[in-house]
């Protein structure tokens, strides 16, 4: 029996360490796709949700009509969430697809209407363009404040243990005093 | 032949304690990986260090519970040994306090993470540490951590008590940064992840300083802390890329220059706030001052420095742009309040985690006289 459980743990713990958890990641699939013409580049702008609500995280990608190699560019957003961030990123490559740029599981947390600015350099010279009017529905699922009040019950939980050994124990009555051995 | 000199007190405390750190550890490395790597499943190897802190947790609990249950039902008394006053629940178990609350917070990470699944199968699987279901995570293994601390703290009179109290509290305190995150969505015109965090830090280290008793107690957290904070600054980065060089997936293409997450969210300086804490109670001892206002002083002067000392930390790694004069001044005077507060706090939840458990009251028998 104790020969047969370790049999087991060894399996388990083996196919842990050696199977590769790469093939289990979720592939990028994009499921709508947009087209922005910044300079001499063609962009093809990637969605694997569509269309977007506010919070839902999705996979973005943005692919130039040759391919990234040679060329570097950067991102600029704007719409209602984006606040403080009006410098633009870099485009990398999306960590889930290595052969083009993208931003893995990012959302836009407010509704509203965006734009997507990329520049682009590469040998053909730099080139400048704009994805707009890129619309974000109401968030999905019940309302904030909700959610919030359903996950702050560990808080609400501990605070209210807190008060209830303070009042037993009264510790402002009984201080205890600066100098203890 | 008298038994071994163990008792399922330590023994579980010791448990809760690795389980308390496994979770430290796990997040730690988890908020990494999603900074310098990126691709998630529920079964990365981060994910199931978190999972396991709790569980090592809960089950740790769960066991004390019972056997002091048994041990009660068996006409014996426990002591503040066995991790802290017994609390009657469902009119049936007898649990000690740090041990129930412990459990508690195990049992909360199990419910919440069934929460934060259904929270990923509408919004998707999101990476952002402050969705709610995630601050509920985060509270949860908090909730493990306080009790740890009470456990360790009723047995302070025990050397494994005090060793304990040592390396709980600052993993507690390592961990607050990543719940005040929360904070943020507040939208307050001050940081206030930042202020949370010096609320926190300040009242556990008062809360330490008083509940050990002891000058210089203060300063032996922070120091404990500090090593911790250095071994994660190490640890998080390196465990980050050679488990995506074990699983063959390449960093992300704008990693580097930035420091680790979560190391670099605790306070560099926070020795130096620790030392004005003692400094201060030493003095009020010394010359017969109130402990009525002390500990909100010490308080005050040590959340003034960590509040000015952070702004300067996160100027120098980076983290954020250099505050304008006006928003310096204001963000100290706001950690001076909130390290005041935190004083009135931390000074008399000790005497709340004393009081709790009069050592020399309360008849002490360990438990594994029940066996």
């Amino acid at each position: 029996m104790r020969k047969a459980l370790f049999s087991l743990l060894t399996a388990g713990i083996l196919i842990l360490l050696t199977g590769s958890p790469a093939l289990a990641y979720q592939p990028v699939n994009i499921v709508h796709t947009e087209h922005v013409q910044a300079g001499p580049y063609g962009i093809t702008v990637g969605f694997s949700v569509w269309p977007l609500r506010a919070m839902q995280s999705l996979d973005f990608t943005f692919v130039p009509d040759e391919g990234i190699v040679g060329k570097s560019g950067t991102l600029l957003r704007s719409g209602p969430a984006i606040r403080g961030r009006n410098r633009a990123a870099p485009l990398v490559r999306h960590p889930r697809r290595l052969d083009v740029w993208g931003l893995d599981v990012e959302s836009l947390n407010a509704p509203g209407t965006y734009t997507f600015t990329f520049t682009v350099a590469g040998a053909k010279g730099t080139g400048k363009g704009s994805l707009t009017g890129l619309t974000v529905l109401a968030q999905p699922g019940p309302p904030m404040g909700l959610s919030w009040a359903i996950c702050a019950i560990p808080s609400a939980a501990m605070i209210i243990f807190l008060v209830l050994t303070w009042r037993r124990v009264h510790p402002s009555r009984n201080l205890l005093p600066l100098a203890m051995t | 032949m008298s038994p071994p000199n163990i008792s399922p007190g330590r023994t579980g405390a010791a448990v809760v304690l690795l389980g308390a750190a496994l979770s430290l550890v796990g997040t730690t490395w988890d908020i990494q990986w999603h900074v310098d790597v990126g691709p998630d499943t529920f079964f990365t190897l981060p994910h199931l260090l978190l999972y396991s802190g709790s569980a090592v947790s809960g089950i740790a609990s769960l066991v004390i519970v019972i056997a002091a249950t048994a041990a009660t039902r068996a006409g014996r008394t426990v002591g503040p040994e066995a991790g802290g006053r017994p609390v009657r629940v469902f009119g049936t178990f007898s649990a000690p306090l740090g041990f129930l609350v412990s459990g508690v917070g195990s049992a909360s990470f199990l419910i919440f993470g069934l929460v934060d699944l259904w929270w990923h199968s509408i919004y998707g699987f999101d990476a952002v540490l402050d969705s709610p279901p995630h601050i509920a995570l985060f509270t949860s293994i908090s909730i493990t951590m306080v009790g740890a601390v009470v456990i360790c703290g009723s047995a302070r009179a025990t050397r494994w008590g005090r060793t304990g109290l040592l390396i709980s509290l600052p993993i507690l305190m390592l961990y607050s940064p990543i719940t005040t995150n929360a904070f943020n969505a507040l939208r307050l015109p001050f940081d206030a992840a930042s202020a949370g965090m010096v609320l926190f830090v300040v009242m556990l280290l008062v809360l330490g300083r008083a509940t050990l008793a002891r000058t210089g107690a203060a300063t032996a957290f922070a120091a404990v802390l500090g090593a911790m904070q250095l071994a994660l600054w190490w640890f998080a980065p390196w465990a980050a890329r050679t488990y995506a060089d074990a699983v063959g997936l390449p960093l992300r293409d704008d990693v580097g220059g930035r420091p680790p997450q979560v190391p670099a969210s605790i306070p560099m300086f926070l020795l130096a706030g620790a030392v004005l804490i003692d400094l201060a109670v030493w003095l009020g001892a010394r010359n017969h001052w109130s402990a009525r206002w002390v500990p909100q002083v010490a308080g005050a002067v040590s959340g003034l420095l960590i509040a000015a000392t952070f702004m300067l930390q996160e100027l120098l790694i980076s983290t954020r742009p250099a505050p304008v004069a006006g928003q310096f001044v204001v963000e100290t005077l706001i950690g001076g309040a909130f390290g005041a507060f935190a004083g009135f706090l931390g000074w008399r939840f000790a005497g709340v985690l004393r009081g709790e458990q009069p050592p020399a009251a309360a008849p002490v028998l360990r438990i594994q006289e029940a066996y």
